[in-house]
């Protein structure tokens, strides 16, 4: 997949099994979020596949699916309750049954005096929370989380990883894109490294690990694509930086 | 079958855009501003008019002791009587009496009142006050010169007089004026949309990219379905606003029109010409569609509400400047700037209404008119719902027709 002429996505292929977790990782620019876009219809590919269940994704499909994009937001001045309802709608639900459902969620996450507040008078912590409960609505066989952590405090990055715990509990299949990869070698089942647009490493966790001498998905991942050695002062200077070559020095 | 048609979750989008505008307090506001402006600039205006006509009526009453020298002879000696104003022969004599306080006024009228001025000399009553003498002395002018006329020369001196044109057409009764209502209401209609509504419409479709919601809501329902699910809520909310306006508008007219001696309108003699009022709602939807199209396009091609605030000016301009040439849109139709202002599709909307209101468009001209329209109004949809769905995860650059239409490749 390209744009104009920049090719973003090449020759890839790789399957997300049912149940599992699977780690979708890249560098910035990597490809990824494309991707995730192309495989939910947002973007439209120009030449092969992504299927879900078999089928390119559709919104009529059937197919219960949460999607936390990368670039966060709420419609800012609704209500939380009329918000989280309105999506469940749209995901299937009953308006009882996300009613219900949004009730409960909020209890739970300690926002029940919030239920018919507007959603630019919540924090930032909280507006997350309703995001997550957004997410999970419906009860998703499919989980795709883009950076599921970016921004998040502990508290709500605590109650995402217990989310995803309890849905692979329950046999939803989960992909993630991270940059944590502690998060990832944790929760993972299998991982795919992207490295512009290019598959570079496709397996199971402890298969990549093993290839790599048993070194951590973090310090493969910096193998992979390149890392600054912050030591050596002839890669990294902060002179320099502040200094560049052909600058002339008043 | 609905479903189908308009596209999955329709009806939810549908429910949530009205829903929640209904709930809005600006939204009543905004709607009963134009009514209560409306009742507030006619109250005012009515109390003034009925105040000053009341203050007038009262000064014209007011007694005082006056004298007067009249050699124009036209004013009576009723009603001289009448009021208790004594003549005299010389006006310094009346002058003097005023200045020693032994009259409040004294009027000299000249013997040629349409050349000379009528002089009045009176006690100082204060700045309004000082109004009664004026109103008096032409009272008395008024009073004596009707006594003298026939009640005809009356009625024709004070506009009393009614008259009733009837004109033909075809051999058949045709008033232009009231044949112009019916198909005329979609060209006002129109007018009030774009200026009052265009603003709102283009916010609700750049709503979801300005706030980040574009992508968690594309995965549930198709950009194309969101687009006409909030065109068709909004016209929805539209048509509510209309129905509650003309609503008090009516009840107002029938409580107060004994009170405020309102003309009667007679309803049933408006009208209906099915095939002008048939070609009139064509030429809206079309219009209101390519409006519509335009907004969506402009929404979906800029990150924020402001910046495509800043494009929302080019349609509204286009579509609104044929008002300038009105008055040629009504007699100069074989013009050819009519006829570009006319065919053209960005300009076609008002000179298309206006000019079947006023009953001079005929069928072929308006067939061809709203073809066009139509057509553009499909083209303009179709690169609106690309836009919308390539600009939807756009969330900070403008897109361009180029990036639009630039191949993108796997």
């Amino acid at each position: 997949m390209s744009f104009a002429s920049k090719k973003v996505i090449r020759d890839l292929s790789f399957k997300v099994h049912r149940g599992e977790t699977f780690g979708f990782l890249g560098s910035n620019g990597s490809g990824k979020t494309t991707t995730l876009r192309a495989l939910l219809g947002i973007y439209e590919p120009t030449a092969g596949e992504l299927l879900v269940n078999g089928r390119p994704y559709d919104v009529a499909s059937g197919t219960k699916i949460g999607y936390l994009p990368e670039e966060r937001g709420l419609y800012k001045k609704e209500s939380v309750i009329d918000t989280m309802v309105y999506f469940g709608q749209l995901k299937g639900m009953s308006r009882s049954d996300a009613k219900d459902f949004a009730l409960d969620y909020l209890a739970k996450v300690d926002l029940s005096d919030y239920v018919t507040s507007r959603i630019d008078r919540l924090s930032g912590g909280m507006q997350q929370k309703v995001q997550l409960g957004i997410t999970i609505m419906n009860d998703p066989e499919l989980l795709i989380l883009d950076e599921p952590t970016k921004g998040f405090d502990p508290i709500n990055r605590r109650l995402l990883m217990d989310i995803i715990f309890g849905l692979k509990k329950r046999g939803a299949t989960i992909m993630m894109v991270s940059h944590q990869m502690d998060d990832v070698e944790k929760l993972c089942d299998r991982i795919l490294l992207l490295k512009d647009g290019l598959s570079k490493e496709y397996g199971s966790v402890a298969s990549v690990r093993k290839k790599y001498g048993g070194k951590h998905i973090e310090d493969i991942f910096v193998e992979i694509y390149g890392g600054v050695d912050f030591e050596n002062e002839e890669h990294f200077s902060l002179d320099e930086m502040a200094n560049p070559p052909g600058k002339e020095k008043r | 079958m609905r479903r189908r048609f308009f596209g999955h979750n329709f009806g939810i989008v549908f429910r949530f855009e009205v829903v929640r505008t209904l709930k809005k307090k600006t939204f009543w506001l905004t709607l009963l501003a134009f009514p209560l402006l409306f009742a507030a600039i006619f109250g005012v205006s009515y109390y003034a008019s009925s105040q000053s006509e009341s203050m007038a009526n009262d000064l014209a009453k007011e007694k005082f002791s006056i004298a007067l020298t009249d050699n124009s002879g036209t004013i009576s000696t009723a009603v001289l009587e009448q009021i208790g104003a004594e003549t005299i022969a010389n006006r310094d004599e009346g002058i003097s009496l005023v200045k020693v306080g032994k009259l409040d006024a004294y009027f000299y009228y000249p013997a040629d009142l349409a050349t000379n001025k009528v002089e009045i000399f009176a006690q100082n009553a204060g700045i309004f006050e000082n109004f009664k003498y004026q109103s008096v002395a032409q009272a008395l002018l008024q009073s004596s010169a009707l006594a003298q006329t026939s009640p005809e020369i009356v009625a024709v001196l004070t506009s009393q007089i009614n008259f009733e044109t009837q004109t033909f057409s075809d051999g058949k009764n045709y008033n232009p004026i009231m044949e112009m209502i019916a198909p005329g209401v979609f060209l006002v209609l129109f007018f009030l949309i774009i200026v009052t509504f265009g603003g709102q419409m283009l916010n609700a479709v750049v709503e979801e990219k300005e706030n980040r919601v574009s992508e968690m809501i594309l995965t549930t329902i198709r950009s194309r379905t969101l687009i006409i699910g909030k065109i068709f809520a909004f016209l929805t909310l539209i048509l509510i606003q209309v129905v509650i306006i003309l609503g008090l508008v009516v009840a107002a007219y029938f409580l107060l029109r004994n009170h405020l001696n309102l003309p009667s309108f007679d309803l049933s003699a408006i009208p209906l010409d099915a095939a002008r009022i048939a070609i009139g709602l064509a030429i809206f939807i079309a219009s209101l569609l390519l409006f519509s199209g335009l907004l969506v396009a402009i929404g979906a091609a800029m990150p924020t509400a402001k910046d495509a605030n800043q494009f929302f000016a080019i349609p509204i301009l286009m579509i609104v400047a044929p008002l300038y040439v009105s008055p040629m849109l009504i007699t100069s139709v074989t013009n050819s700037v009519i006829t570009f202002l006319t065919f053209f599709p960005f300009t076609a909307p008002i000179p298309l209404m206006l000019r079947n209101a006023v009953g001079n468009l005929d069928v072929s001209e308006a067939l061809v008119g709203t073809t066009i329209l139509a057509v553009t109004a499909v083209i303009v949809f179709v690169i609106a719902a690309r836009l919308f769905q390539t600009g939807a995860v756009e969330y900070s650059k403008k897109l361009s027709l180029r990036g639009l239409f630039r191949k993108r490749t796997t």
